[in-house]
């Protein structure tokens, strides 16, 4: 009997898919300088401390962006101020609830455009932006638009009101979508928002505020103020704010808890994560590539539910390694405005460093390093090939620190309660996903992971009507349905 | 001649056992009467012990079916009003409290089904928010509220599937040990709840760097603006939930009680495995 296995043939994909290039066309019109959005006017803001915001896939700049000094954010926080007392919290709700309509309505309607737009600022593929988050971000302007006359049948038997101004800061890695899930519920719970978008991507919640201007929005109902960290601390320390809303690391999550400490300020803090993906030797094989692909190379990981960990079971391990390569080894690397790009860019130079400062310390820990893709990482800009880190421990950095990119660690266990058990040793608690095609193995798991979001036979999945949000190191306060509603109103 | 009485530490409360502070310190305070009681003092290695009890009881009462939990609150209620006449506070305090664990052992298999949700998601997914407990609770009752204020704190909490640590001041020891003899003969399992009395700034100063404790429930107003800053401030290293409460007049209701509680989403296949949002 021959001892060694047949060796298997192995896809040489590197150069053997060359696809035409099959670039969406650019139906955007990219202004020089973006200021500010305050009291339904455009603010051209101040020269001081601008910046430029960054095309990631060239490394170009696209535009000068300007920063909100405290003054400015001041005078934002007043035109929601006087725009809720004076108009929003008095207007009939179904009133409220239509132009939250209207707002969706434009948002399909520019749809392309935003898409687009959104790509070039992020560098996130277009397919992505295309598929998910445009469509996502007008369907959660759609789902809340229908609760602001609903509002009483969110608490029932007690009497809701709205907090007044949300101060609200979202992260670069779903811009237009993040700006969705905080609008959307704050508006339909009769509050007024002053949001900062962050310093990297602020072109698509810009374009979203000419929206508001088409659907002549009451001034002062949303604005935006541009900048970076000083200008999201004016925010949130702002004296007239009644409720915070982050989303981001859970470093500027405590550092925005503590600066909020002693007022009576309402917070929703949705932070990092280090979700685990655990696939059965009895899933569906398969798809469960399919869908541990999609919970760590969507959106270049660049997602804070992202399934960064693997844990597959031992007896698979090798067959499902092989599988996942192989299939990873298809991905397409490369311009996110192509059609054909499953892997976009690095959203930063910072991040860039930041993602493969930890695929090195990865190694020097112990890690053994794959990296694949159907074409070559481009030269310009910033871009970090599909990573899979195998030989890894409970205890190393890249198993139990958020990496924000491309990079999947690999872990494996023998028994369902070994699984759980590795899945829950972690600090964070936003996300989990589970496969197997074992109904009552599949129920048993899910609901032992510790994670304000359980997937089971998928993952990466959103929608409006689904409470999404943390539990632990991953924050507190959830967004979508119904729950969504609830930290944005004061319940009596 | 009269007779000569018998004099009695008021003790704690942690793990189903009447505990002396492991400092063996006990400091002086009124009772009902006007006599002076003796009342062991918690320490910080008090607070540490009762969380780490704490801890590891909860998951066994999580598991334990809502319906048997409710029995066990009920109890607690029973055993109340066969004290109701021996306790050292006004008849209609002490019936308001009875009253109102017998109102919290009623919802313990019905909260749920109101803050659970079934999501309409627009995926071949059967989507639901379930209600899971947030873990280890340390609850400080307004002192004026007296046996109402610990009794709405507790099952508050335990209602849930927390377990919890009641913090109350030496001068609530008298009722808060008819509570604890009412609790070590309500089936409750040890752990679920501990009553410590103590210096509550200086036992929150402890409990604000203990990172295995998950939220810190208090009643508006008994803390210094200061002191509970603070307890804010620190609680973001692990991101403790701080939950503010109303006075102990009225029950908290299902939106108020899901403060101590985590919404969890769970996406289901229902029909054949998918990659997930984005298909590659």
């Amino acid at each position: 009997m021959n001892k060694t296995a047949p060796k298997k043939p192995e896809l040489q994909l590197q150069g053997a898919l060359d696809l035409s290039p099959s670039p969406e066309s650019c139906p955007v019109t990219f202004r020089e300088r973006y200021g500010h959005f305050i009291d339904g006017k455009r603010v051209a803001g101040k020269d001081a401390d601008d910046f430029d915001t960054l095309n990631p896939a060239t490394g170009q700049p696209i535009a000068r962006v300007a920063a909100a000094d405290a003054t400015e954010v001041d005078k934002a926080v007043k035109a929601a101020r006087k725009a809720y007392d004076k108009v929003w919290s008095k207007m009939s709700p179904a009133d409220r609830g239509k132009y939250i309509y209207r707002i969706a309505r434009r948002l399909q309607e520019r749809s392309r455009e935003l898409a687009v737009a959104e790509t070039i600022d992020n560098g996130k593929p277009i397919r992505e932006t295309r598929d998910v988050d445009v469509p996502l971000a007008a369907q959660h302007f759609f789902y809340y638009a229908g609760w602001a006359d609903k509002l009483q049948y969110a608490a029932p038997g007690r009497d809701v009101r709205p907090l007044g101004v949300a101060a609200q800061v979202i992260p670069w890695n779903f811009p237009l979508l993040m700006a969705a899930w905080k609008i959307a519920p704050a508006l339909a719970a009769g509050n007024t928002v002053v949001i900062k978008p962050a310093e990297t991507t602020p072109i698509t919640v810009t374009m979203l505020t000419e929206i508001f201007e088409e659907i002549d929005l009451p001034p002062g109902v949303v604005n935006v103020v541009n900048g970076a960290g000083a200008t999201g601390a004016a925010l949130v320390t702002h004296p007239d704010v009644d409720k915070v809303a982050f989303t981001g690391s859970t470093g500027v999550g405590r550092i925005i808890m503590r600066a909020i400490a002693g007022t009576k300020k309402k917070a929703t803090m949705e932070l990092g994560g280090k979700g685990a993906n655990i696939v059965f030797a009895d899933a569906a094989l398969d798809q469960a590539v399919e869908g541990v692909i999609n919970g760590i190379f969507f959106n270049q990981g660049h997602v804070c539910c992202a399934g960064s960990r693997l844990l597959v079971e031992e007896s698979i391990a090798a067959d499902f390694l092989d599988r996942l390569r192989r299939r990873v080894s298809t991905l397409r690397i490369g311009n996110p405005l192509d059609k054909n790009t499953d892997i976009g860019a690095i959203n930063s130079a910072e991040q860039l460093a930041t993602v493969e400062r930890y695929i090195a310390i990865g190694q020097r820990e112990g890690a053994e390093l794959w990296q694949g893709a159907a074409c070559a990482r481009p030269d310009a800009g910033y871009f970090v090939m599909p990573t899979i880190l195998t030989g890894v421990q409970q205890s190393d950095t890249v198993v139990r620190e958020e990496i924000f990119g491309p990079v999947l660690s690999v872990l494996t266990f023998r028994t369902p309660d070994e699984a759980v058990k590795k899945a829950n040793d972690t600090e964070y608690g936003l996300a989990a996903g589970v496969w197997t095609e074992k109904t009552s193995k599949l129920f048993d798991v899910a609901h032992r992971l510790n994670a304000g979001v359980v997937w089971a036979n998928g993952y990466n999945l959103f929608d409006p009507a689904s409470p999404f949000g943390g539990i632990r190191h991953s924050g507190f306060g959830r967004e979508g349905g119904p729950a969504g509603l609830m930290p944005y109103l004061e319940v009596r | 001649m009269s007779r000569l009485a018998v004099q009695k530490t008021l003790k704690m409360y942690v793990g189903g056992k009447f505990i002396r502070s492991e400092s063996g310190r006990t400091v002086a305070a009124k009772a009902a009467d006007g006599s002076t009681m003796n009342v062991c003092f918690a320490s910080r290695k008090d607070l540490r012990d009762s969380i780490g009890n704490n801890r590891s009881s909860q998951p066994k009462w999580a598991a334990m079916t809502a319906y048997n939990r409710g029995q066990i609150l009920y109890r607690l209620a029973e055993i109340l009003e066969a004290r109701a006449d021996t306790l050292p506070a006004k008849k209609a305090d002490v019936h308001a409290a009875i009253d109102r664990a017998v109102h919290h052992a009623g919802w313990s298999d019905k909260v749920t089904a109101v803050l659970s949700t079934l999501n309409p998601v627009a995926a071949t997914y059967v989507n639901y928010s379930l209600v899971r407990p947030v873990g280890v609770v340390l609850a400080v009752p307004h002192p004026d509220d007296g046996l109402l204020g610990m009794v709405e704190a507790l099952c508050a909490a335990v209602l849930m599937g927390n377990s919890t640590t009641v913090l109350v001041p030496p001068a609530s020891a008298e009722v808060a040990t008819h509570l604890m003899e009412a609790l070590a003969t309500s089936d409750f399992p040890g752990g679920v709840v501990n009553i410590l009395t103590g210096d509550i700034p200086g036992v929150l100063a402890t409990a604000n760097v203990h990172d295995d404790l998950d939220t810190l429930f208090v009643t508006e107003g008994v803390l210094e603006p200061e002191v509970l800053k603070t307890a804010q401030i620190e609680a973001a290293a692990v991101m403790r939930r701080i939950v503010i409460a109303g006075r102990a007049a009225e029950p908290a209701t299902p939106a108020h009680l899901m403060r101590l509680a985590e919404l969890q989403t769970v996406w289901m296949s229902a029909w054949e495995p998918q990659g997930g949002a984005a298909a590659y």
